[in-house]
């Protein structure tokens, strides 16, 4: 296992009194395409999230390569282990995308604009000229950047249309089968879910 | 790509945000500048009716001195006895009523001693000085003095007042902006019999520069020996100077002024001038206390003199700006305080709108030291532009700035001035100043002081709005 989420309960300060995650165990694998399904409100994000080091549960723990995060520290985790891709694409406005791409690690920014589908004539464009598929594409690219061998993506395909969104997801599962990534995907959509090797699904906690 | 490439971008390619920073610490570090720069601007006025500003120091015969003096020579005279020694002279006289003891001094007992003047003149900062003589009434030979009609002349000497002055523009009332030429010009320390007489005198006998006048003593005018003086220069005054005495004689309009060396010839005292002044200008006024000190160490006997401070002219133009250097440093402390809470405001907009892209770059493994100090490079960048370009538009503003503050001092003042105008008693007219320059520089001191207090600003401004940065946690800040 490459990530694994042992016991991982989690709520938010504001709500102490309300669980969003309870004793959740998951575990990871290089080369598969994981689809995180639930109803809103069931904690996938959240659960996203500290699989990606933004935070840590209140009980349990999350390891990579069977080392708890917190070993090495959260921002190690977040900057070599894994990369994200959100649904909001989460560019930076003020760089171009081949900048953007730079920002996520060592990979060279025009092959991987190049691999993903971008055209060169935009590569320097203001990345806030794209169309929502390019921009996220980007998002995509500036991940794969990163020698981080778990992606992480927050509905990929939740702001674009139907082609532009089963691109996106042939390029996800290309990178899990083809790149040997681990990649988890928060999702709605039924597509990605059947595309995905493995599916997991989430259910909201009911208050006792 | 490190900071400073994100930085640099973020300045570029968000020219609307930056130009507002760019601005707004421009505009701080300009007021900081003008600020410090007016605090220490030096302000030259000048009298309407005078040319030479300055500081000096008077010597005058100490009169308890003088006394004691003459009470000493006289006993060494012997009592009831006659004689004269030192200057000093005891007669008896039979008159109606008896006998009567009459005693007089001459000009070599009651003058200066013309080499206690020059070592006091010697000193290191006394740039130059002045002897004027007593007031000396002599006979007018070959013109009329005025003379008001319903006076009683006969108790009055019937002469004209000389006033010798080694150099008449060092002349207190020259100084004052009393007296000033008309024509011609004044009398110098090279010049020799000649006199400036006032407009009155020339105006009322049709006299003229290069016309000579006449003198000889009034105890005899027939027959003493007549002295001749060409008129070099013609005097106006702004306010009749005070007679010395009573009578026509020592009238203000028949007060001539001559060179250091004539008044004692028509008197009959030739080679013993009577000194009654001396005046030494200090050249730099900010040497004022130094050269005082100096001049107080010369050996010479102090008993028989009085050394008076002449820093009127210096102090009266310091008073009257006293307040700007107080007003300098509140308008400071005021802009420095301002200007942290603007820049507060600004960085804590920077940091809420750039909550996100900090996000982000958090989740991309970068720190959040790494994400502030992007936002405080940024301000660095933005902030040293903005400071280049005040520290280059920096001495006219403040030059502007500083003449402003003068021109609200000289409103306040004249203000000031109506308001005690029924209060205070003068028997003077005040000598009117107008403010010709205002003399501000900036300097590499003030530049330093400027950046520094700007850089710590900026630095602070920065590190509050950062805390909304560092206080959250990632998934927080992603979540907004």
């Amino acid at each position: 296992m490459i990530l694994e989420a042992k016991k991982v309960s989690y709520f938010y300060k504001s709500q102490k009194d309300k669980w969003i995650l309870q004793d959740v165990d998951a575990g990871f694998e290089c080369g598969k395409l994981y689809a995180i399904l639930g109803a809103s409100g069931s904690g996938k994000t959240t659960f996203l999230s500290l699989l990606a080091g933004l935070d840590v549960p209140v009980k349990g723990e999350i390891c990579y390569d069977g080392q708890p995060v917190l070993t090495k520290g959260l921002k190690e985790h977040r900057k070599h282990h894994i990369s994200l891709v959100f649904q909001s694409y989460n560019l930076i406005d003020y760089l171009n995308p081949e900048e953007n791409v730079r920002l996520g690690g060592n990979g060279e920014p025009r092959k991987l604009l190049a691999s993903i589908g971008i055209r060169e004539e935009f590569w320097r464009r203001n990345v806030m000229h794209l169309s929502g598929g390019q921009q996220q594409r980007v998002a995509i690219a500036r991940a794969l950047a990163s020698d981080a061998k778990v992606l992480l993506a927050d509905e990929p395909t939740g702001n674009l249309d139907e082609t532009t969104a089963g691109e996106v997801i042939s390029l996800l599962k290309r990178i899990a089968h083809e790149e040997g990534k681990c990649v988890i995907v928060v999702t709605h959509s039924k597509e990605m879910a059947e595309e995905a090797d493995e599916v997991i699904h989430m259910e909201t906690i009911k208050a006792p | 790509m490190n900071s400073i490439q994100r930085a640099w971008r973020s300045i570029v390619r968000k020219p609307v945000k930056s130009f507002l920073l760019f601005l707004t610490v421009f505009v701080i570090s300009l007021f900081l500048t003008a600020g410090m720069a007016s605090k220490n601007a030096s302000i030259q006025t000048q009298d309407t009716a005078r040319q030479a500003v300055g500081a000096g120091f008077r010597l005058d015969c100490n009169e308890t001195n003088r006394s004691r003096r003459v009470a000493e020579i006289s006993e060494r005279i012997g009592e009831g006895k006659e004689g004269s020694l030192e200057g000093v002279h005891q007669k008896k006289m039979e008159t109606a009523y008896g006998t009567q003891w009459i005693g007089w001094t001459d000009n070599s007992f009651d003058s200066l001693r013309l080499s206690d003047i020059e070592k006091l003149a010697a000193v290191e900062g006394i740039s130059d000085y002045n002897i004027t003589t007593c007031a000396t009434a002599v006979h007018p030979v070959n013109f009329d003095r005025i003379e008001d009609p319903d006076n009683d002349q006969t108790k009055d000497l019937g002469g004209v007042t000389l006033l010798g002055n080694r150099k008449m523009e060092l002349y207190s009332q020259v100084l004052s902006g009393n007296i000033t030429i008309q024509e011609g010009r004044m009398a110098t320390a090279d010049d020799e019999d000649v006199c400036v007489i006032s407009k009155e005198l020339a105006g009322q006998g049709g006299l003229k520069v290069g016309d000579v006048l006449k003198f000889n003593d009034y105890h005899d005018p027939e027959q003493s020996p007549v002295y001749e003086a060409r008129i070099v220069g013609i005097y106006e005054t702004k306010q009749y100077m005070s007679p010395l005495m009573s009578g026509d004689t020592f009238r203000s309009e028949n007060v001539i002024f001559t060179d250091l060396r004539f008044p004692e010839k028509p008197e009959g005292e030739e080679g013993e001038p009577c000194y009654e002044h001396a005046y030494f200008q200090v050249g730099d006024v900010k040497q004022y206390d130094t050269v005082k000190k100096a001049m107080e160490a010369v050996e010479i006997d102090w008993e028989r003199y009085d050394f008076i401070d002449r820093n009127g002219d210096y102090a009266t133009m310091s008073s009257n700006f006293k307040d700007l250097e107080k007003i300098s440093g509140l308008f400071i402390i005021v802009t420095f305080f301002a200007g942290f809470i603007l820049l507060y405001l600004i960085f804590l907009f920077w940091a809420r709108n750039r909550s996100r892209e900090s996000g982000i770059l958090i989740s991309l493994g970068l720190g959040k030291g790494n994400v502030l100090g992007q936002i405080l490079l940024e301000a660095v960048l933005i902030a040293v532009l903005a400071f280049s370009a005040s520290v280059l538009a920096g001495t006219g503003v403040s030059k502007a700035f500083a003449g402003y503050l003068v021109n609200q001092q000289e409103e306040q003042a004249e203000i000031q001035k109506n308001m005690d105008a029924d209060k205070v008693a003068k028997n003077f007219e005040e000598s009117e100043q107008t403010v010709t320059d205002v003399n501000v520089s900036v300097t590499k001191e003030m530049v330093a002081v400027c950046g520094a207090g700007t850089g710590i600003l900026v630095i602070m401004s920065v590190g509050m709005a950062g805390i909304v940065i560092l206080r959250k946690k990632p998934m927080e800040i992603l979540s907004e």
